[in-house]
């Protein structure tokens, strides 16, 4: 039985992987290829999601079409962005790695670098 | 009082000259962990004296004796008549109102300062469970971006419950050797707990907006655990593939919304890396460890000497 938040995850692939909005039946055969599945816990994590504002929804017929409220990339660019613009001590991620260089300033130091490793025979 | 006046002297130096002294030694780039060290050192030493000095003008001195009904009669005579006089009910108010002032101001605000980080580590890290790929290592995870970028996430408990994030175009940008120095970096910033150093630090500098000692005290830490994440990498891979992989990220493209060019900062830390310093000497560090022992243990020797030398006096 993988953890709640994996299956989350599983899930949110398929239907980001799926480009169409999908029933909660395309996900668990989805899924059922890697791993038996239960219907009814799939539809409940599916229903958690649209709660918390994951997934939309709409009703055709008697059964839920669901699709992705943003893409992948929109998510991923909304993290990365809270990341690189926080102040480094008082957000949620410690540091970014390095900040981003005028031109002239990077030119200078890859030549630098690129004397250093000649110098110490690594280039 | 003599106790109360040396000790808020002391902090008084430590406001005005802390900041010119620990500014600029060279040591500090050798040895960036040291350098933290001194800066948190001064910080707590200042507190320690402003709080210590508040307790001594509160608190009178009395003779202790193996009698201690003797010594509590002592106490409360020696209370009555400091508080009996005006002035010393006035020095002893003011006393009291500092130590417990300052200690509260900064206690809250170190506390308001990690509270709210962890509130926004749990949202990023919610968001970040849905999004993120599995990376090329444990413990990594791959966000799908086109600006190469690397950052940690801090966990609850210890190293295992941190992740290192890459953005998809770093992972594309770095070459293996390259790759495992950004993860070296990263994970010298988990295993060292650079969040509640520099939480912090943030929360006092935000306790006391004007003092200059805290200001700086926060500034240069954040500088100095760059630094000790970079030294951890240079352990781990060549140095110079550690500057290689700085510039690489450095070179990407801007994501949308970031904040400008302004690393100056950032290319003296690939100057440092190139020059490949030599870490502190033995006798250096001693030296500098000593230092930073007594900038420490100033304000307790104040406060503790006179009883100490006298033994037979004490504070009630
Ligand atoms: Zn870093």
């Amino acid at each position: 039985m993988p953890r709640f938040g994996d299956l989350e995850a599983a899930i949110m692939d398929r239907v980001w992987a799926a480009g169409v909005p999908v029933r909660v039946r395309d996900v668990v055969e989805d899924l059922q290829r890697e791993r038996p599945i239960a219907f009814t816990t799939v539809q409940t994590v599916m229903e958690n999601l649209f709660r918390k504002g994951w997934l939309r929804r709409a009703k055709e017929g008697r059964i839920h079409r669901y699709w992705p409220a943003a893409s992948r990339e929109e998510y991923s660019a909304g993290l990365v962005e809270e990341a690189l613009q926080a102040a480094p001590d008082r957000a949620a991620v410690l540091a970014r790695l390095v900040a981003r260089m005028p031109r002239g300033e990077l030119d200078a130091l890859r030549t630098a670098l690129e004397e250093a490793k000649e110098r110490e025979g690594l280039s | 009082m003599t106790v109360a006046v040396v000790l808020l002297g002391y902090a008084a130096v430590l406001a005005v000259c802390g900041p010119r002294l620990l500014g600029a030694p060279a040591w500090m780039e050798h040895a960036p962990r040291l350098g933290i060290v001194a800066w948190q050192a001064a910080s707590v030493s200042f507190l320690a004296s402003l709080v210590l000095g508040g307790l001594a003008l509160s608190v009178p001195t009395v003779q202790v004796s193996a009698n201690l009904a003797e010594v509590l009669r002592a106490c409360v005579l020696a209370l009555r008549s400091q508080y009996a006089t005006p002035g010393g009910a006035a020095a002893g108010a003011v006393g009291a109102t500092l130590a417990l002032g300052v200690f509260v101001r900064c206690a809250y605000s170190v506390a308001a300062t990690m509270a709210s980080a962890v509130v926004a580590r749990c949202r990023h890290r919610s968001t970040l469970r849905l999004v993120g790929r599995p990376g090329p290592a444990s413990g990594v995870i791959v966000l799908d971006h086109p600006a190469p970028a690397a950052y940690c996430v801090p966990g609850l408990r210890r190293i295992a419950g941190g992740h290192v994030v890459l953005t998809s175009a770093a992972v594309g940008a770095l070459d293996g050797p390259q790759l495992r120095a950004v993860l070296a970096h990263e994970r010298a910033h988990l295993r060292a707990h650079h969040d509640l150093v520099t939480a912090a630090a943030a929360g006092l500098a935000a306790a006391f907006p004007r003092l200059r000692l805290f200001q700086a005290a926060r500034a240069h830490i954040l500088r100095l655990i760059e630094l000790a994440a970079d030294d951890a990498a240079a352990r781990s891979e060549h140095r110079l593939t550690v500057a290689e992989a700085l510039l690489a990220v450095a070179s990407g493209p801007r994501p949308a919304g970031s904040l400008g060019a302004g690393g100056s900062a950032d290319a003296d830390r690939v100057r440092r890396l190139i020059a490949g310093r030599r870490p502190l000497g033995r006798a250096s560090a001693a030296l500098s460890g000593l230092a930073v022992a007594l900038i420490l243990a100033g304000p307790l020797l104040i406060f503790a000497g006179p009883a100490m030398s006298t033994l037979n006096t004490a504070c009630c």
